[in-house]
């Protein structure tokens, strides 16, 4: 008896405390806006998901200080964080997880098989869906209205790679007319592949050998020294981070010095992690790929952010940064949680204030019209871009040797 | 006869009220997603565990039902309610064609499994370099809505479709273990020689054995590429499938027609329960810690259940019965 006697005070107490504090609550902030960032950040990708959240929590974080979102009345944003597990099913489960959670949009995925698995999931429940690296000309050929890419697809960028590719050898005075290519066998290696054996020849290179290796694979020796065998003058690595730098390093010890090492979409090339722990092997690699705009101020205050956490600084750290603003905007014009809209606004939206090199975004079709690729180049330790002219901070150093 | 099948209507009785139960789809996917694993692993364990041919290839049946599925919809435009069972007849016949070679070749104990696993890595890697299945970029399934296409609007009805597979798994199981056929199977796997001698013709019995358990995987891929709409080679003949398919059984009860389900919805729950309990704990900040968590209870599983899950169960009635 005295025990519900307790508990019926206790329960009066709290019920007076709540009428007492009502004013505080009506003056409190409106309802956060949730947001699904899914990642894979255990299994084979958990590198690339790590960075891919971290960028993603800066967005948040730095959105949330300058006043969460104004059109409604400065509700902050919430990341509700998914772990893809690397593979397609548990980024699925993630998404659900994510529609049980009532989140308004989801920002991520990184590889082509995680998004197009999450991406379709999130349409079922017409959850817009920010592709933030998965290049897979697939994710935005589905006509899922839900579903945008901010950064370039597979198309754009190889093309893009290509065009740079002559463009240097030109300049230089057409030193490499021999190529071996190293991919990985798995979309984005061997789909490289395939399109550069067709590409090269009509450019004027000769495609000496294709070596395709699995992913994850633990000894280069073999590739290596067949790239010395066929001393071709250009090596066209597509790979991912530990293989090439697997690749790299066995190259460099075995004193392999091709004219140029000229990497498309590769994991590591412009990754500042294999630069720091692998300088000389690194030295002089040059790379297609997601980079930030060093031009914008804010790149250099996002990649403070990132570096003061001891990270190093990846190409998926800008792009969820940026994806995450994108949303932000997109919620900001829509002024509203419900998903349509913010789809609607995503649609028309013409944000510019991303740090990717890019110009305001432009979706056709999902597909942001504006994205590309920039080449970079490993240079004493730091990496450069090269290419496009309009904002490279360092020229080209080719042939390397 | 009487009480056999009492246990599989219970069991799947309780199953199919899930739904009902829960409106949460996470649940309802993460089950959908048990229950396939569950269904490979039925189709691992007339092979493994009844007949005792440990495959560590699977993946060879699973992925060819996927892409069977998934092919046949977007090649040449069946429809799927005729491609899953199209599909099924096509994991079967690999089945006997596998099975055809290496049984001849009297394979067995450790050969018969890295001969299969070299089958899966063949298929993998052929899957992974071939345009017809969409090479390395995969085949993806056209999203549509329609009852007409198996795909559905409520979680919960392909969920019962999945569970109806599982069903039929548990029966046909059943049905094999009290039929003669089982019986051959088990004296195969007990003593080949031994059941030889007794006119058992030993090769026949594993070829049956390896037919039906690669449809049933293969069933299972299928359903699998119409829940997920999207395969690549890594996905369909990766060795994920392979481990989960021959670990649900062993954590279950190998050669039990309930192990491989009780073994998948374990395993499987364990590892999400895991992933769950530690994600509100810690908030995700060590990602993987809740793998750590999962292993260490795997290890405990298998060291103080070596007979499975049921096996356990069987102990611990044993105990309660044991007069003091």
């Amino acid at each position: 008896m005295s025990q519900s006697t307790r508990r019926t005070l206790l329960g009066g107490a709290a019920a007076a405390g709540g009428v007492l504090a009502m004013p505080a609550i009506l003056r409190a902030q409106p309802a956060a806006v949730k947001i699904g960032i899914l990642q894979p950040v255990t299994g084979a990708l958990a590198q690339d998901g790590e960075y891919g959240r971290l960028g993603a929590q800066i967005a948040l974080d730095e959105i949330n200080a300058a006043g969460g979102i104004k059109s409604l009345g400065g509700a902050k944003l919430e990341m509700v964080f998914g772990d893809a597990r690397s593979t397609p099913e548990g980024g699925t489960q993630e998404v659900e997880r994510m529609q049980g959670e009532k989140v308004a949009a989801i920002v991520g995925g990184f590889a082509s098989p995680i998004v197009l698995a999450a991406s379709q999931a999130a349409s079922r429940y017409d959850i817009p869906y920010i592709c933030d690296v998965g290049v897979s000309d697939a994710i935005v050929g589905r006509g899922l209205a839900n579903t945008f890419r901010f950064g370039p697809g597979f198309g754009i960028v190889t093309s893009t790679a290509l065009e740079n590719l002559v463009k240097l050898n030109d300049a230089a005075g057409k030193p490499a007319k021999t190529v071996v290519i190293v991919h990985e066998d798995g979309l984005f290696g061997s789909g490289m592949a395939k399109l550069l054996n067709d590409q090269l020849p009509p450019r004027g290179f000769q495609v000496l050998e294709t070596i395709a290796h699995p992913t994850p694979s633990r000894d280069m020796s073999n590739v290596a020294l067949r790239i010395r065998a066929l001393n071709p003058d250009l090596v066209i690595p597509s790979s991912y981070y530990s293989e090439f730098v697997l690749l790299a390093r066995t190259m460099q010890q075995q004193r392999i010095r091709p004219k140029g090492v000229y990497a498309i979409l590769n994991g590591a090339a412009s990754n500042f992690r294999f630069v720091k722990e692998f300088a000389d092997a690194a030295n002089l690699v040059m790379d297609c790929n997601h980079w930030a705009d060093p031009r914008k101020p804010k790149t250099a205050a996002v990649r403070a952010k990132a570096e003061a956490g001891g990270r190093f600084w990846l190409y998926n750290t800008p792009l969820n940064y940026s994806c995450v603003a994108l949303l932000a905007d997109a919620i900001e014009r829509a002024g509203s949680t419900d998903r349509d809209k913010i789809t609607a606004a995503l649609a028309s939206s013409s944000f510019a204030g991303h740090i990717m090199p890019y110009g305001p975004t432009r979706f056709e079709k999902g597909q942001n019209m504006g994205a590309a690729p920039v080449n970079t180049q490993v240079q004493g330790g730091d990496i450069k871009v090269i290419f496009p002219d309009a904002f490279a901070d360092a020229k080209p150093v080719f042939p390397a040797t | 006869m009487r009480s056999s099948y009492l246990p599989i209507a219970i069991a799947v009785a309780v199953l199919a009220v899930l739904p009902l139960g829960t409106s949460s789809n996470t649940t309802l996917n993460f089950l959908s997603f048990a229950l396939i694993v569950a269904l490979a692993a039925q189709g691992w364990n007339i092979l493994g565990g009844y007949g005792g041919q440990f495959s560590f290839g699977h993946a060879a049946f699973f992925g060819t039902g996927a892409y069977g599925m998934a092919l046949l919809q977007v090649r040449f435009g069946i429809n799927p309610w005729l491609a899953l069972p199209l599909a099924t007849l096509m994991g079967a016949a690999v089945g006997a064609a596998i099975g055809a070679l290496s049984f001849r070749a009297r394979l067995r104990g450790s050969y018969f499994a890295l001969v299969t696993l070299a089958f899966a890595e063949v298929f993998r890697i052929l899957a992974n370099a071939w345009g017809f299945t969409g090479g390395a970029a995969g085949v993806l399934v056209p999203l549509r809505i329609e009852a007409a296409n198996m795909q559905f609007a409520d979680r919960a009805t392909f969920y019962w479709l999945v569970l109806a597979c599982v069903a039929a798994g548990l029966v046909l199981t059943q049905a094999m273990a009290r039929a003669r056929f089982g019986a051959w199977l088990v004296a195969v796997r007990e003593n080949e020689e031994a059941a030889r001698a007794l006119g058992v013709d030993s090769l026949a019995v594993k070829l049956r054995a390896i037919t039906l358990s690669s449809g049933i995987t293969a069933l299972a891929g299928g359903l699998y590429a119409q829940k997920f709409l999207y395969l690549d080679a890594g996905i369909a003949y990766g060795s994920w499938i392979s481990v989960e398919a021959l670990l649900a059984p062993i954590i279950g009860g190998l050669g039990t027609v309930f192990g491989p389900l009780v073994g998948a919805l374990v395993l499987l729950g364990l590892g999400e329960a895991t992933k769950i309990a530690l994600g509100h704990a810690l908030g995700g900040a060590v990602p993987g810690v809740d793998l750590v968590v999962f292993g260490v209870l795997l290890i405990l599983c298998v060291a103080f259940a070596p007979r499975g899950l049921l096996g356990l169960g069987a102990n611990v009635r044993r105990l309660l019965r044991r007069p003091v």
